[in-house]
């Protein structure tokens, strides 16, 4: 049987016609569904385009992004946008990681555990944030029952009317279903970890800390690269649970860049401010996930 | 008198010879409606009560005219989605909207201007003079019909007032502030004030208040008056005090009217102002305080909001479906073929909705679909000589401004800015909202 690569490595003519004519009808819808509207969005950001969309409108330049970045309504949204991510992407990851490790585990109940793993993820993000707004509710939620239960708390407390703890719940929310879909992913990388690297190291005399920084995390890399560059883009992009919990209140407390797209967008119809907006979110988006791949990568390449 | 001109005496002269028949609606009488247009019109409003609408319109269609395709999304989002659908293209023939979005709809060529169309100068003479400028600009221009109106009044437990010794419904704010404070110290309710303090309804309560002290937010120009008058500051000094002394409970920022009601159900609450119908969800919860519950004029200056949302008329050009759909707003937003406010009759009856018309409130149909509990002419008055409807408020830049206020209040609610910062920055926002395209 012949082999595809040629004695350099690369593909040869025909394989790479082959393989060019397999990915362009894939290629081609991409196409269409990303490259259109991404042009158009950055049209729109350099026009001033009416509210009825029927023409684009005088051409501005840069100006809408002159107003965006000289506006302290759009930096106080981008700090609390970088905050949720952090919180988000941190918390998910390794929550997602623990439970991954611990559904690899040999247990009674490991199938029922493993499938109640999906059921947050197959929930969708707008009945997450509602679920979880009645959850926090001060008067009638269970998270202030739980919290007193446990002691953690003396009284009852309206958790999204406070501006210092809305964003934290807006938070836990949004970790309570990306967790499990990491963990979903890293389970499927945990289990093809081959059994027996695990067992030399306990022969050699590596404790449990060891094994799981020398061998499942160098192991997991490839897929924790994936998980947690989903997640960079998945917490710049959230809307949903955000706008389902709060609207972005109390205040602005919880007005994450997706939230002011959407009211310049969809609200108040200042199609080229939303649009300007949205070219800098998905700039930002892109590059924090660029940077993400590029210093984990850089970290697999360092000698242990 | 309203700015330009427009008061009733002006809209029966311009009537001319029709100035008798508007007292009979002649625009109504006898009219077969619609009868040329034989296709489907598309409606489109937000769910409250759905099968009421299909059943409304049905009884339209049942008369002889076409027939209705009524489209019905959540009132949480509608105003995104509604621009949406225009701007993709769509063409509705009638849909509901707020009346803050009226003026745009028209400028972005999403909604015709109803002059000249038949009746419609009848119509705007039979509505209360204190609303007709939220249905007809500064330049004569009539951009909506009524959906509903109502007017913002106080809500309050007579019962606990007795118990703390108030003799009477408080008025004016250090009224309301002080009895507060005297349920609140003589553990009647823990937080006796309540408001629909959410962001969306912030710039309602600024209007609500702000007339309450006798100063209208914007001269009809649109120029942000408030700031020039300190009683604005004593307005923001209030609403800040009511929240950070826990007079107002913190979860006002996100809870819906529906809680709010239940609290005043409850007994949890004293105190809840807002739309005069919010009564009727009181009552109908049927709490151990529900009947306690009273409802009366806000405020020494007995000088009060009135709000109304508004029907719009599509954009399509076809002279036949348009008239169908201005007979059907006609149906829907004032009477119908026989004079009857068949239509409004039914929005009181389901939830004491009104309709800005002085004849509403004197139909014995609709005297009688509103439950005794209500002041009829107490609500009539406040209609008619009680309350303002800030013709700045159509302005098509007030959307904008409209999205603003309630970071700014919530920011005051919170403590994070003084009641001088509070109106600097609404000044701030009205100014940016008129100048355009900024955040």
């Amino acid at each position: 049987m012949s082999t595809p690569m040629n004695s350099n490595g690369s593909l040869s003519r025909d394989d790479r016609r082959f393989g060019f004519r397999l990915t362009a009808p894939a290629a081609s819808l991409l196409a269409v569904l990303l490259l259109v509207p991404t042009t158009l969005t950055i049209l729109y950001s350099l026009h001033d385009v009416p509210a009825n969309g029927r023409s684009l409108g005088p051409f501005v330049g840069l100006e809408n992004y002159t107003i965006v970045l000289g506006s302290s309504v759009f930096w106080r949204s981008a700090k609390v946008t970088v905050l949720f991510s952090i919180g988000f992407v941190l918390f998910s990851t390794l929550i997602g990681l623990a439970m991954a490790l611990l559904l690899n585990q040999r247990f009674i109940g490991r199938g029922l555990a493993r499938a109640l793993l999906i059921i947050p993820w197959a929930t969708p993000w707008l009945m997450i944030g509602i679920l979880w707004k009645w959850f926090a509710d001060g008067s009638v939620g269970g998270l202030n029952a739980v919290l007193l239960m446990l002691g953690a708390t003396s009284d009852y407390h309206d958790f999204l009317s406070d501006p210092n703890s809305a964003l934290a719940i807006t938070i836990v929310a949004a970790v309570w279903r990306q967790a499990s879909f990491a963990g979903i992913l890293l389970l499927a990388g945990l289990q093809t970890l081959p059994d027996d690297l695990n067992e030399a190291a306990s022969l050699d005399g590596a404790n449990l800390w060891q094994r799981f920084r020398n061998i499942t995390l160098p192991w997991l890399r490839p897929a924790l690269v994936t998980v947690t560059v989903l997640n960079i883009i998945y917490a710049f992009l959230q809307f949903d649970v955000i706008f389902a919990m709060t609207q972005g209140g109390p205040g602005d407390a919880t007005q994450v860049l997706s939230i002011l797209i959407y009211r310049q967008l969809f609200g108040v119809t200042q199609i080229g401010l939303g649009s300007a907006l949205a070219v800098i979110l998905g700039f930002v988006a892109l590059a924090g996930g660029l940077i993400t791949v590029k210093l984990l990568y850089r970290a697999e390449r360092q000698p242990a | 008198m309203v700015a330009g001109g427009l008061d009733r005496r002006a809209f029966l002269k311009a009537g001319g010879a029709t100035a008798l028949a508007a007292l009979v609606a002649p625009g109504l009488a006898g009219r077969a409606e619609a009868a040329g247009f034989t296709g489907t019109l598309d409606m489109l409003a937000w769910d409250f009560q759905p099968d009421t609408i299909k059943k409304l319109v049905g009884e339209w269609t049942a008369k002889g005219n076409a027939t209705v395709e009524v489209a019905v999304i959540p009132n949480l989002g509608y105003s995104p989605a509604l621009q949406t659908r225009l701007r993709g293209g769509g063409v509705i023939d009638l849909y509901y909207n707020f009346a803050y979005n009226s003026q745009k709809f028209i400028d972005q060529g999403w909604a015709s201007k109803l002059n000249g169309l038949p009746g419609v100068d009848d119509m705007v003479a039979d509505m209360f003079e204190s609303a007709r400028a939220a249905y007809v600009n500064a330049a004569g221009d009539i951009i909506s019909a009524p959906y509903f109106s109502a007017v913002h009044m106080m809500h309050y437990n007579q019962r606990m007032l007795k118990d703390a010794g108030i003799a009477a419904a408080p008025q004016t704010l250090k009224e309301v502030y002080d009895a507060s404070k005297t349920l609140k110290d003589k553990n009647i309710v823990a937080s006796p004030y309540v408001a629909y303090w959410v962001k969306e309804f912030c710039e309602e309560y600024l209007h609500t208040y702000l007339l309450n002290e006798g100063v209208t937010a914007f001269d009809t120009a649109g120029k942000p008056v408030f700031a020039d008058d300190p009683k604005t500051e004593g307005v923001f000094e209030w609403w800040q005090a009511m929240y950070q002394e826990g007079l107002a409970p913190k979860s006002v920022l996100n809870d819906d009217p529906g809680k709010l009601s239940n609290q005043m159900a409850q007994g949890e609450a004293a105190f809840f102002v807002l739309h005069h119908y919010f009564l009727s969800s009181i009552r109908s919860l049927g709490g151990p305080e529900s009947a306690n519950v009273m409802q009366g004029p806000i405020g020494g200056a007995n000088h009060t909001f009135q709000i109304g949302e508004v029907l719009q008329l599509g954009a399509g050009e076809d002279p036949a479906r348009r008239e169908a759909a201005w007979d059907l707003m006609k149906f829907y937003g004032w009477k119908d073929s026989a004079g009857k406010f068949t239509v409004f009759n039914q929005w009181a009856k389901a939830a004491g909705l009104a309709a800005p018309y002085p004849g509403f409130f004197k139909d014995p149909d609709v005297i009688a679909a509103f439950p005794e509990y209500f002041d009829l002419p107490m609500i009539s008055k406040t209609f008619e000589t009680g309350s303002k409807v800030v013709p700045a408020r159509t302005l098509p830049w007030y959307p904008d401004f409209q999205a603003k206020v309630g970071d700014v209040v919530h920011a005051l609610l919170l403590g994070q800015a003084t009641p001088k910062q509070t109106v600097e920055g609404l000044t701030a926002a009205a100014n940016s909202a008129q100048k355009g395209r900024s955040l």
